[in-house]
């Protein structure tokens, strides 16, 4: 623990679903982070799947994962005593991360201004789905709301479909990534100053950068840009640029792009499998030849387009010449695709340099070569379930501080007698009093 | 509030290019770290060719792709490849704080920027990496782009619906928040380990790794339970009815528009609401619906049934009445929606207006979070190609105005 980040930080967690990965975050770095947990349950602790799909306040899969490296309590902080209590621990804290809804807090006595008169250079990190202030503040979130109004949503899936929800939950992990920042900067510049402060993170806006040119193109051109589904903004099938289906699976593949090797490799590596069927006879020697990125680009140019087709000699004398080639080759393609493993066309294709990247599904990410050499998994022994869990690692590894499992999550309040009654000096009698009256 | 930002006086020399690195380092320009962003007309960053462009407009300076990612920054041409253009970047190196790239192994390594080259320079240094797989391991020189990772990371075989090809998210979705958002907080917490320490340290965020985090519970549920997740369109295992539902058409240019409402009702609480909002119509009242259980058995006909009611609706309206009732409901906002009609995000102040010297005034993200004392700020435009060399030169790289002109001699500084 002692060569951790960020292990002089203590954060009390009071994070609902919308930032419990940014604690997370700050756990993993090496902070002490106390979860506070209701003494009714943690509602978080409800959400499936669970291990063994066995509902049990420790068995819930996302909570396990969104909680390695923390402390529990339990403690309602709205009630009178309970305030006291938690008021007893922000005087030793750096950090409180919360996602009640904006106000929430001050209601209760416990908002950023009375922390500040328990611990003048407290840093309270706030997310929620609109933010602390605006027209908006009081609205009510969920994953799905906040994904749909930063302006992602609009983007993903075929036109003939709704717009699509990204994996659950994006919304909310955007959010906790940001804020998990926000917190890191109030940090930072606590070292230099001596002051904390306030972050308030909007999910709203914490993901509007997520919708990559679709502002700058209204904001430019007052075009909308819209969801186009698997071509994206092809408007053809273009050979090697798609999902093609595998005997497994699926691989995507975007060959022809500048960087990765020309179509020509892929044809030699479809000849060495006996599988280019007529794609040695012209004009498609000549059409592969040419199968890049500025010939693609210039179907939509027609003074362009005439340069590329001239070197057909006359075989091709117009783009819907072009279309059935095009179609073929696309056609052959899936047949060679269809005839391979996704592992074969993505590990091989990739050493020939080849842009493969196999549609992972979780077992294909379970069992990737790359993740398991680089020990990116963890398995951690769980007495509790009588099992060893296995957790992704980090998002990234820092060479001194490096990241570490240092506990398994915890058991909703396991660390009460730890911090109240040997941290706080609480006596051991009255956080039983306190239990029995539900205030712990 | 006070004057100094929390990176007041941090140097970061900007290596990166396309998204994951240059968001990171926009961010940290925009809480007071001088950024100093290395380009080369040699080698242009591909995203000052994309579209979209002002009307009209058709530099490498003006892409909105480009500067919305690279607003505060300095900017410097230099190509390492020329003896001198590598012996500047070195200065460069030497004099930052922070050093970022995203460019792969094979590149750093031929740039002999890997981090033992680094630490020769500057024994303090906080170099950050960002390559896509890693920079070990069997797939350490596997290629791709965005469009290539987000496959290769789970999100397309878990987005969308079941009947559909797994086609992604609609853009190169990670770049955007969880790579360079991961990396940023590496960087801080490295800031902070150094402001204790005195030591700076290497980060490397392979981005596969990176993107993967947030489907940790997805990869679990395989290996805990055998379980292999597939897309579920709009739907949570945990709501129902849930998902994006059909308005009234908007028009837009003269042509109808499509729009939606997106919401969720989560407990039998806010299904009453939801059925007191719509007016108790009769087909609300079946009992079987009055439990999560039974409004799952029966999603098809719930979601078939609730989107005749909200057909005849805008989204804003539902938007409106729904949230007045306790639920959460967003329109699905396009970026008109962003940038024009969403009063919320205008009140905040999210979006900042720029004038850039040839694109013109623009609109770009805001700070991704807000801070009470130390409010970031985007002090600049993206900046032009190079705009910054003979300055970069002088005050940074302490370089004469003689060898300045070296140095575009010999195509260094381009």
């Amino acid at each position: 623990m002692t060569n951790a980040a960020l292990s002089d930080l203590r954060v009390l967690d009071l994070a609902g679903e919308i930032g419990v990965y940014a604690t997370k975050l700050l756990a993993d770095l090496g902070a002490d982070v106390i979860r506070i947990e209701h003494p009714d349950g943690d509602p978080l602790r409800e959400i499936g799947p669970f291990w063994h799909d066995e509902a049990a306040a420790d068995r819930s899969l996302s909570f396990l994962n969104n909680n390695t490296n923390k402390r529990s309590i339990t403690l309602d902080i709205a009630q009178p005593e309970g305030r006291a209590l938690f008021e007893k621990l922000v005087a030793t804290a750096d950090v409180v991360v919360e996602t009640f809804a904006p106000g929430y807090l001050d209601s209760i006595g416990l908002g950023y201004a009375a922390l500040c008169t328990i611990k003048p250079d407290i840093i309270l990190t706030s997310v929620t789905g609109f933010g602390q202030d605006g027209p908006h503040a009081h609205y009510r979130w969920s994953d799905v709301v906040g994904v749909a109004m930063s302006g992602m949503m609009t983007l993903a899936g075929d036109k003939d479909d709704p717009p699509n929800m990204p994996v659950p939950s994006q919304g909310y992990t955007g959010a906790s990534i940001q804020a998990a920042a926000g917190t890191m900067m109030a940090v930072v510049h606590r070292d230099n100053s001596g002051e904390g402060q306030h972050i308030d993170v909007s999910m709203q806006e914490a993901n509007s950068i997520n919708q990559e040119t679709a502002m700058q193109t209204y904001d430019m051109m007052k075009a909308i840009r819209t969801r186009t589904g698997s071509r994206g903004a092809i408007p053809i099938d273009i050979a090697g640029i798609g999902v093609y289906e595998c005997t497994d699976g699926q691989v995507f593949s975007y060959l022809g792009t500048p960087g990765g090797a020309p179509w020509t490799a892929m044809l030699d590596w479809m000849n060495r499998e006996g599988m280019a069927e007529d794609l040695n006879d012209e004009p498609y020697v000549t059409l592969i030849r040419k199968l890049q990125l500025s010939f693609l680009t210039s179907l939509a140019r027609p003074d362009e387009l005439q340069k590329h087709l001239d070197e057909f000699g006359g075989r091709v004398k117009s783009v819907g010449d072009l279309l059935p080639l095009l179609m073929h080759l696309h056609q052959v393609f899936g047949r060679f695709c269809a005839s391979m493993s996704k592992w074969t066309l993505y590990e091989e294709g990739q050493k020939q340099r080849l842009m493969f990247g196999i549609v992972s599904t979780p077992e294909d990410l379970a069992k990737n070569p790359q993740l398991a050499a680089r020990g990116w998994y963890q398995d951690v022994q769980h007495d509790h379930l009588g099992a060893t869990v296995r957790y992704a690692g980090p998002p990234y590894r820092l060479s001194e501080t490096p990241w570490s499992m240092r506990r398994r999550p915890p058991l909703p309040g396991e660390h009460n007698t730890e911090v109240y009654v040997q941290e706080l000096g609480v006596p051991a009698g009255e956080i039983e009093r306190l239990r029995a009256a539900g205030v712990v | 509030m006070t004057k100094q930002q929390p990176l007041s006086g941090i140097k970061v020399a900007d290596f990166s290019w396309f998204g994951a690195g240059p968001i990171c380092a926009e961010n940290l320009a925009t809480f007071g770290a001088t950024v100093v962003r290395v380009e080369s007309e040699a080698h242009l960053d591909g995203l000052r060719s994309v579209a979209p462009f002002p009307p009209g407009k058709t530099s490498y300076n003006v892409s909105g792709y480009f500067n919305n990612y690279n607003a505060g920054k300095l900017d410097l041409t230099l190509n390492v490849r020329t003896e001198l253009g590598m012996k500047m970047a070195r200065k460069l190196i030497a004099w930052c704080d922070v050093f970022i790239t995203n460019h792969t192994p094979r590149t750093v390594e031929s740039w002999k920027m890997l981090y033992e080259d680094l630490v020769e320079l500057n024994p303090n240094i906080i170099a950050a990496y960002q390559p896509m797989q890693g920079f070990d391991g069997p797939h350490k020189y596997f290629m791709g782009f965005g469009a290539v990772l987000t496959p290769i990371t789970g999100f397309s075989y878990l987005s969308g619906f079941p009947n559909r090809p797994p086609m992604g998210i609609g853009t190169n979705y990670p770049d955007y928040v969880i790579n360079p958002g991961h990396t940023l907080v590496a960087i801080l917490a490295a800031l902070h380990h150094r402001k204790k320490t005195g030591k700076g340290q290497r980060i490397e965020l392979a981005q596969l790794e990176s993107s993967a985090s947030p489907l940790a519970p997805a990869i679990m549920d395989y290996t805990a339970n055998g379980r292999i997740n597939m897309r579920g369109g709009n739907r949570l295992p945990h709501a129902a009815p849930h998902g994006a539902f059909r308005c009234k058409d908007g028009i837009w240019q003269d042509k109808p528009e499509d729009r939606w409402i997106a919401f969720g009702i989560f407990n039998d609480a806010e299904w009453r609401a939801l059925v007191e909002a719509m007016g108790s119509p009769a087909w609300t009242l079946d009992a079987q619906y009055a439990t999560h259980a039974g409004r799952k058995q029966h999603e098809d006909a719930i979601e078939a049934s609730l989107a005749e009611w909200t057909r005849e609706r805008t989204p804003e309206e539902l938007m409106l009445l729904l949230q007045s009732k306790g639920i959460a409901a967003g329109v699905v906002q396009n970026a008109r929606d962003m940038l024009e009609a969403d009063e919320h995000l205008k009140a905040r102040g999210y979006y900042v207006y720029l004038d850039h010297p040839e694109a013109g005034r623009n609109a770009y993200d805001g700070p991704p979070f807000r801070m009470s004392k130390t409010p970031g700020e985007l002090r600049t435009p993206a900046p032009l190609l190079g705009q910054h060399n003979e300055q970069v030169c002088k005050e940074i790289l302490g370089m004469s105005d003689d060898e300045i002109a070296e140095a575009l001699i010999e195509q260094a500084l381009y």
